[in-house]
């Protein structure tokens, strides 16, 4: 009878936590759905369809780094991160989206297929190709690929720049040299490069 | 008579009601085989109609909905009025991105929005001669004197998340009386209610349909292209300045006179398709006029209910910084002679347009250049019969000469900002038609005149924050009402009219 008992005690158990498992599935599939249609709906008016924008005003979004898309999300809600496109866009957007509603979001761009890449003058890519790969030892300019991924994909929370458009790797990398955009790591590593460099890195990253 | 929301006479009837629409002292300017055909009934109804009119007051941007999406005016706007790619977005979407203003949160954000201008404006050359006493008159009354020209409240706000909308009253503090004199007049302006829905297929990456209502009560005001007359360059203008009596019904010769109601389709944010009807804005739709003069023949226009159709079509295509549009516009119009007798036959107006438009948007260049021609075809099809009949129009109806005449306006204009502060634009302006005596009145010679104007405007804008613009703006012209020189018969030449004006113009 023990032996019964408990039997009857685990087959609801596991009922139990296969069904809270089935509502979670549900849940996840609903609140992905939600994301899903926040970006095609109203994301895509500026980031492009699936994440490829076309304007070099606004980033590329397809296949970033999730972590790193939650993060943004996230300073553009709280205000801080605050360069003047920033302030322009994207407080409003992010200022009316919830948590779930950022994790929905930048799970739907982080599976989207990454943008291609695009060529460039192949002497400004060689010298980005450098710098990226091997920074610039004799002036504390780490190499991008430390962090950023050796093919530019991004690592973990550190974001994709591969594809995306030169002009806007640029213009961050100066807001964070100017410390207008708060990335104190980026800040500490990008504050002596020259805006050849930048130009140089963009290029190459660009055309990955 | 009307301006069309931007300061603008507008007409597109005949040159009596067009010239019974022009401020007081133009009509003195009228040459005196031009008066010898405008009857006391018409001089009556110029003084009055002269009450309704409504001064600058452009709708334009409105803060009430940069709270609403937490969003800066420059998300919307190339320089407001102009969109950018997202605020046709926002516009066509029915005004419904961000948030209401009251949700189960509380309250989010006031729904209102104030806008007002103050400005000087120099006529070149202020003194005129009255045709009927022969004596020296001002023609600018507040030439080179700081004035305030008008403000505007807007109840603009998203309802639900499929309905949003607009509504702005207007002050003008320059309106002319009946008198002659400037006094404050207050009215509606352009008005635009929507309930918008979108469509994606399974997997789409964008919507793959907007569709939606508009209710407006000026036809063009509900396009989402700065090409078209209602937000049309120039954004605004002085309330103080001669301008040309004829322009086409499209071009705000119906602007907050009658209410349109229509549907849309954008597909693929490519191809835009819309058709609406027009009604005279009477009846439950007579808030849409608030403030016109309805008690005057010639005071606002009547049109046969809903047998006005508006159509507009247009290809899109947005890539890199570049979007660019081609499309066309055009409506026909049912109008009474008389908007005080809709029991006569009516004339036909008949315009169709083309237009086109390119923007290259970044930081911090901005360049956008907008185009379109109207043609207008004027089928007197009442108004002839009455003056062949009678020797006299329906009411304060035209009087033409001929069964149909055309007028055909042409616009061109190209805009440079940096960092959206500091801006330029060149504009040229053209207005021809055919030569109607009835209309337009005869020259010394006898010979019936034209409505022809042509023109340019330069402007410098500078905005030290996005709310607030800086504006110098000369308009020149070339031609003025039929002629470069003594287009009135009494010596005024069309450079007398040219136009500096420097405005300051806040919205909040």
């Amino acid at each position: 009878m023990k032996h019964i008992g408990m039997a009857i005690v685990g087959a609801v158990l596991a009922a139990s936590v296969t069904a809270a498992n089935a509502q979670n599935t549900a849940a996840d599939i609903e609140r992905q759905k939600a994301g899903e249609e926040k970006a095609v709906n109203l994301c895509s008016t500026c980031h492009g369809p699936r994440g490829i924008s076309t304007s070099p005003e606004f980033p590329i979004l397809a296949a970033q780094r999730r972590g790193y898309l939650e993060a943004q999300l996230e300073v553009f809600r709280a205000k801080t991160r605050e360069e003047k496109i920033a302030h322009d866009f994207m407080w409003g957007i992010a200022g009316n989206l919830d948590d779930p509603m950022i994790d929905s979001v930048a799970r739907y761009y982080a599976a989207q297929p990454p943008a291609p890449g695009k060529p460039g003058d192949p002497t400004l890519i060689a010298k980005g190709k450098q710098l990226f790969e091997q920074g610039v030892p004799g002036r504390g300019i780490p190499a991008c690929a430390n962090c950023h991924g050796a093919d530019a994909a991004g690592v973990a929370d550190f974001p994709r720049l591969a594809g995306q458009h030169a002009k806007y790797i640029v213009k961050q990398i100066e807001y964070i040299q100017a410390l207008v955009r708060k990335a104190p790591v980026m800040h500490g590593i990008v504050k002596d490069m020259t805006p050849a460099e930048m130009q140089a890195v963009a290029a190459y990253v660009q055309s990955k | 008579m009307f301006t069309d929301g931007f300061g603008h006479f507008v007409t597109g009837d005949s040159a009596a009601i067009a010239i019974a629409a022009k401020a007081v002292w133009n009509q003195r300017l009228e040459s005196v085989m031009m008066r010898k055909r405008i009857t006391t009934r018409l001089a009556v109804a110029a003084g009055l109609a002269a009450l309704a009119i409504t001064a600058i007051s452009p709708a334009l941007a409105v803060p009430s909905f940069a709270r609403q999406t937490g969003q800066e005016c420059i998300a919307c706007h190339v320089s407001f009025p102009e969109l950018t790619p997202y605020g046709r977005y926002f516009k066509l979407t029915g005004y419904t991105i961000g948030k209401t203003f009251v949700s189960s949160a509380g309250f989010n954000y006031v729904p209102l929005a104030v806008m007002a201008q103050a400005s000087v404006t120099n006529t070149r050359n202020n003194h005129a001669t009255d045709p009927d006493t022969g004596d020296t008159v001002t023609v600018n009354q507040r030439n080179n004197s700081a004035v305030f020209s008008a403000g505007s409240v807007f109840l603009a706000t998203k309802v639900n998340d499929y309905v949003g909308g607009f509504i702005q009253w207007t002050y003008d503090n320059l309106a002319t009386t009946a008198n002659g004199t400037l006094g404050g007049h207050s009215g509606i302006d352009n008005t635009d209610l929507r309930a918008a829905g979108k469509y994606s297929s399974p997997g789409a990456a964008e919507p793959d349909l907007i569709y939606g209502l508009t209710l407006n009560n000026n036809p063009t005001s509900q396009d989402a292209w700065n090409s078209t007359p209602a937000f049309g360059f120039p954004y605004t203008a002085s309330p103080l300045a001669q301008t040309p009596a004829a322009a086409t019904q499209i071009d705000g010769g119906l602007a907050q006179q009658v209410a349109g109601a229509g549907g849309y389709l954008w597909w693929k944010k490519m191809v835009y398709g819309e058709l609406s009807f027009y009604h005279t804005a009477d009846g439950a739709f007579s808030i849409l006029r608030s403030g016109q003069d309805i008690h005057t023949d010639g005071g606002v226009a009547a049109i046969q209910n809903w047998n006005n159709p508006y159509w507009r079509f247009a290809l899109s295509h947005d890539w890199g910084a570049n979007s660019v549009m081609v499309g066309t516009y055009g409506m026909i119009v049912n109008r009474y002679p008389s908007n005080f007798d809709p029991s006569t036959a009516t004339d036909r107006y008949r315009d169709i347009a083309v237009d086109a438009q390119y923007q290259y948007i970044t930081d911090p260049h901005t360049f956008t250049a907008q185009a379109t021609y109207i043609n207008e075809r004027q089928s007197y099809n009442a108004s002839y019969a009455a003056v062949k009949e009678t020797g006299a129009g329906i009411g304060a109806g035209p009087t033409p000469e001929n069964p149909t005449d055309t007028l055909k306006t042409f616009k061109l204009k190209g805009t440079y900002y940096r960092d959206r502060k500091y801006g330029g634009t060149l504009a040229y302006f053209s207005t021809t038609g055919s030569a109607d005596g009835g209309l337009y009145g005869t020259d010394a010679d006898g010979n019936a005149r034209t409505p022809n104007s042509k023109g340019y405007i330069i402007e410098l804008d500078y905005l030290p924050t996005q709310n607030v613009r800086l504006m110098l703006q000369y308009t020149g012209y070339n031609k003025f009402d039929g002629a470069k020189s003594n287009y009135d018969g009494n010596g005024r030449n069309a450079g007398d009219n040219n136009t500096a004006f420097f405005n300051v113009w806040v919205a909040f």
